[in-house]
């Protein structure tokens, strides 16, 4: 049974990230105009030209044949429930809308999920405040009564919504690892920069690994390397966008560090900025400067700094 | 099939699949997994003429996350693919390359560390984002929705579930490969709290972490390197449409698509395969998977277990399921249950059916025929 | 032996900075409609479709192949997604090539686009970074483009007027380009002085951020005939990768795409691209990729990209002219700009180029690429 490399056992916790994405969504003929009405408490279908099938709510193509001919339909907000299920969210239902030849799913308010059964009538619940979402209705309720509605045409329908925010947020509880493990570890603890030797013994690997990535032999033994090195590619940054960690201006470099072979991205400062391009280049010597936490990430280096060109490799 | 260019599983390696490997990145099960592969198969990685991987950019909270990962693949400098389905689509992949003559030899590596994220929100972001994704519609509710409409389709009965989860939690115990199980009794499982009625608990695939990989080759490469190739004689896919709703009840009509055109590929009745391995989403999606692969009648998924083929030894995908690795860990389950059937109690293996399935509800369907 | 496998039909759509009338299925629907109709076909007589697209988290919908599928009409056909960052539509193609020559399949469309206007684009392109190592300083991939561009100052010598001048150049074809989102003349001294956004970035070196969709039909050789008389022939295809943090990684001459031209060359009967190729089609997500283009793909010496671009060679009326459509300048969809640049080089060997034809063009090169630089591939097309 293989078992993951084990050479430097760790303690640390996961490393937390989150992405937190922003969006405008656009959706569409069909949705845009099924999401523009809910506030004329309209239901939106849509009837394909070729199959004559009906979709609530409305779809751009129909789901049987594929046709992107579709008419939008006035459609009625009783249907027959055809299944359902109870997860966290609630009571998940597929509802046939009248007169549509698809299921719809929603939820299922007011009910014991244990009191529902195939084919009882129900009716939309519309939300008190309209959001422009498909959450404009609440749900469907059961409603024994509920008259049987039909597909109308859909007269003067409001322009499509053109657009929808939308949010992402993704949480992430990244394991370290051995390797990385222990290169943190000792960044935290004694500053110290730790890479593995490449299989072939000419350099240094930082992040250290288990596989030496050109000759997938394992790597040899653990390196400490010095803060100094050279940098190798850099720009300077001026573009702001959304999700910037640092704020800008600042050199953006790639950096080998004295033995590396690999490069490592960090940030040069320390520096008049608006010489950037002049005082800071490929060949030029810098030196991490540490921050006085020790968290144990690559924060911990404040930024890199230029030295003097004869500056020894190492101290 | 008599094709020149038809194509072998050679080796298979992978990590145990665990509930989270806590103390190793992607990257080390990765390369550990790869490494494992070329020891096994006495391949130097130079042959390796290709390398195709299946991950997924929102499990691993990474962008084109294959980029970060090429090094530990093996992959540096030689032609590399993602395929972000389950790794048996990358294996088609693979297969459709050696078969073309383009190369001879290549790694299929899939892995996922669902441990580290939020595995409801992965399936929760595929759904469409303007009528499903915000009534609370996702994977789970899919499958319980699909649970009670393979209910109602008839011949299947709810005391099914647990029976099908009791059974395939007792193959995975005596699978080296699968961590954390315990034997659960049917009135254990039947015990459990509902997440998607009538689906209990355990009655949804169990996410796991974990890596696997698989080498192919062609014929003559092959026959070179082993006495024991494993040949893809049949594959097929199939995707049906995004919205639950409008899919067909009670069946999974993708599997059927999928199933039939690998099995005409391969000249292959499916009533005769030895073994199967399959991925079934839920209990009741894995007896709809068999019945779609023609190895029950429709409502008689149950009666699977106790016909010819032998189903899930390994215990499938509801004890053990590495998203997006779990079709690819199907296909090395077969392999080992092909090449050492003495391990499993077998007599002889000739041919197997395998099964990957993908998306919310199982949405997407990918059939191998394999023989020796 | 490999089956011989042909472009049969290309569809584009009208690519702009926002499209709100249509969703991202939408507007996959357009190019799919617009691929097929070239083609003659319809989607039924399509086995197998392979979607492409940048990272998902460009658009807010995981796997979104299992959501397109229904725009394209294709409900229980083989879907199957390929994605890799800004060169995943040629992997794409790739994936459907050899689908067809492979055997599995007589006909698959391929289908690549990006929404790009749905999403925050910098910030998702950072999270390409290791959420360890580097993340925090990425802009996109801006930051790093510009940082080996300007170590290739030093050693190739591509200064900042040579990319100027293949932004001047690409801004000016576009103008040809009916689907083209941007259509606007450039100067030198325009791009010289505009804003630094990661110097030796600046503004008009960067193509615009668009939304677009892109579809080919590859078919197999004996079904090629139903739909066009002079398809596009694919005369080699590959896809190379280099790990992101190797050792030694020089990044100065590209040797993922050198080492794809070498191999798909030998393959296609190419000793000499500079002379035997009538046009390329090279996916520049900033002017400096296109100057190391040249030297990876062969059609100079490595250190002679500036010279090549100032000889004029690479313009419409030169000898080997590079991205008459504009390249990415004119659209820059990122997931279908890899497919758009096989389009254009499918379009100019099936002689229907329209505006920017090049006269007699037979055989096509086209280039895309993505990821840290790192993942890279070729095509080659013929008459």
């Amino acid at each position: 049974m293989m078992q993951a490399p084990d050479s430097y056992l760790i303690e640390r916790p996961p490393l937390k990230t989150t992405l937190a994405m922003a969006y405008t969504l656009t959706p569409g003929r069909a949705a845009g105009t099924f999401l523009a009405e809910t506030i004329n408490r309209r239901m939106v279908g849509s009837r394909c030209r070729s199959s004559g099938l009906v979709c609530v709510p409305a779809q751009d193509f129909c789901p049987r044949s594929g046709g992107a001919d579709m008419e939008l339909v006035a459609a009625p907000d009783t249907g027959t429930l055809t299944g359902f299920t109870a997860t966290e969210a609630g009571i998940i239902a597929t509802i046939r809308i009248d007169g549509a030849d698809f299921d719809f799913v929603h939820r299922i308010l007011g009910a014991d999920v244990g009191a529902l059964s195939i084919g009882q009538r129900v009716q939309a619940v519309w939300a008190e405040t309209m959001t422009q979402s498909i959450l404009d209705i609440s749900g469907f309720q059961v409603v024994a009564t509920a008259p049987l509605g039909r597909i109308a045409p859909l007269n003067e329908p409001a322009p499509a919504l053109p657009s929808k925010p939308y949010a992402l947020d993704l949480h992430y509880e990244h394991a370290f690892g051995p390797f990385y493990g222990r290169l943190f570890d000792e960044i935290g603890s004694s500053r110290r920069i730790m890479g593995v030797r490449s299989s072939s013994g000419e350099g240094v690997l930082i992040p250290p690994r288990e596989f030496d990535d050109i000759s997938f032999t394992r790597t040899g033994t653990w390196v400490a390397l010095p803060d100094t090195g050279t940098v190798s590619a850099m720009s300077v940054i001026h573009l702001e966008f959304k999700g910037q960690k640092e704020p800008p201006p600042y050199i953006y470099a790639e950096i080998q560090l004295d033995g590396a072979v690999t490069r490592l991205i960090h940030s040069i400062k320390g520096i008049d900025m608006s010489r950037a391009a002049e005082l800071v280049r490929p060949g030029t010597r810098v030196r991490a400067v540490w921050t006085d936490s020790r968290t144990g990430s690559l924060s911990d280096i404040s930024h890199f700094e230029p030295i003097a060109a004869d500056d020894a490799a190492g101290r | 099939m008599n094709n020149p260019n038809r194509v072998a599983v050679v080796a298979c390696a992978q990590t145990e699949l665990r509930p989270a490997w806590s103390g190793a990145q992607h990257v080390d099960l990765i390369s550990a997994t790869v490494s494992a592969l070329l020891k096994g198969s006495g391949v130097a990685l130079a042959d390796v003429d290709f390398v195709i991987d299946s991950g997924s950019d929102v499990l691993d909270g990474r962008s084109i996350s294959n980029c970060g990962f090429l090094g530990a693949m093996g992959a540096h400098h030689k032609e590399e693919s993602r395929v972000e389905e389950d790794g048996l689509w990358a294996a088609s992949y693979g297969v459709n390359k050696i078969a073309a003559g383009a190369a001879e030899l290549g790694v299929i590596i899939a892995y996922s560390k669902p441990s580290e994220s939020d595995v409801s929100l992965f399936y929760a972001s595929q759904v469409e984002p303007f009528y499903q994704r915000p009534v609370g519609f996702d994977h789970v509710a899919a499958c319980g929705l699909q649970a009670q409409q393979y209910l109602v389709r008839g011949g299947a009965r709810a005391a099914d579930f647990a029976r099908v989860v009791a059974r395939s939690w007792r193959q995975a115990a005596r699978n080296p490969h699968v961590a954390g199980t315990q034997t659960l009794t049917e009135d254990e499982i039947d015990a459990g709290a509902y997440v998607a009625a009538p689906l209990r608990r355990h009655m949804i695939s169990r996410p796991l972490d974990g890596c696997v990989a698989v080498l192919l080759a062609g014929a003559a490469v092959a026959r070179r390197m082993t006495a024991q190739p494993v040949w893809v004689t049949g594959m097929g896919a199939a995707m049906d449409s995004h919205a639950f709703a409008v899919r067909a009840p009670g069946r999974v009509e993708a599997c059927e698509v999928a199933a039939k055109a690998a099995y005409a590929r391969a000249g292959l009745d499916p009533r005769s395969a030895a073994i199967a391995e399959v991925s079934g989403a839920s209990a009741a999606g894995e007896m709809m998977v068999l019945e779609a692969l023609g190895l029950a009648a429709p409502g008689q998924g149950f009666a699977a277990y106790a016909g010819a083929t032998a189903i899930n030894l390994s215990g499938g995908a509801l004890p053990a399921d590495p998203i997006m690795a779990t079709g690819l860990v199907r296909l090395a389950e077969a392999w080992r249950q092909m090449t050492q059937p003495a391990d499993y109690g077998l007599a002889g293996v000739n041919s197997a059916i395998v099964h990957a399935t993908g998306g919310v509800g199982m949405q997407s369907h990918c059939v191998f025929t394999l023989e020796v | 032996m490999s089956r011989h496998v042909a472009i049969v039909g290309i569809g584009q759509t009208h690519h702009a900075r926002r499209r709100t009338d249509v969703s991202q299925a939408g507007l996959v629907r357009e190019a799919v409609d617009r691929a097929l109709a070239d083609a003659n076909l319809t989607i039924e007589d399509i086995d197998a479709v392979v979607i492409a697209t940048g990272p998902v988290l460009f658009a807010a919908v995981n796997m979104p192949e299992k959501w397109v599928v229904d725009a394209c009409g294709a409900r229980l056909k083989p879907v199957m997604r390929v994605t890799s960052g800004g060169g995943t539509g040629l992997a794409g193609a790739l994936a459907a090539y050899y689908q067809v020559a492979g055997g599995q399949y007589e006909r698959v469309l391929v289908v690549a686009y990006d929404k790009l206007s749905e999403g925050a684009l910098q910030y998702s392109i950072s999270t390409l970074y290791d959420p360890f190592w580097g993340r925090e300083f990425a802009v996109g991939i801006m930051g790093f483009s510009a940082a080996y561009w300007r170590a290739r100052m030093d050693v190739l010598g591509h200064t900042e007027e040579a990319a100027a001048m293949v932004s001047v150049k690409n801004h000016r074809n576009a103008m040809n380009n009916p689907y083209a989102h941007v259509r606007k003349e450039v100067t030198v001294d325009d791009v010289m002085k505009s804003r630094p956004l990661a110097w030796p970035i600046k503004l008009l070196d960067v193509p615009p951020i668009s939304d677009g969709a892109a579809a080919v039909v590859l078919s197999s050789e004996k079904m090629a005939a139903k739909s066009t008389d002079r398809p596009a022939w694919i005369r080699g295809m590959g896809y190379f990768c280099e790990a992101d943090n190797a050792p030694a990684r020089s990044m100065l001459v590209s040797e993922p795409l050198a080492l794809a031209a070498r191999r798909v060359y030998r393959s296609a009967g190419i000793t000499n691209p500079r002379r035997q190729f009538d046009v390329v089609e090279v996916q520049e997500p900033y002017t400096c990729f296109e100057l190391s283009y040249y030297e990876s793909l062969g059609l100079c010496a490595p250190g002679e990209a500036a010279a090549l671009i100032a000889s004029g060679a690479t313009e419409m009326d030169g000898d080997i002219p590079v991205n008459p459509s504009g390249g990415c300048m004119g659209a820059n969809p990122i997931g279908a700009t890899g497919l758009i640049r096989i389009i254009e080089a499918a379009a100019q060997v099936m002689g229907k180029a329209g505006a920017h034809q090049i006269p007699n063009a037979r055989l096509a090169l086209a280039q895309s690429g993505g990821g840290w630089a790192n993942l890279r591939g070729v095509a080659v097309l013929s008459a």
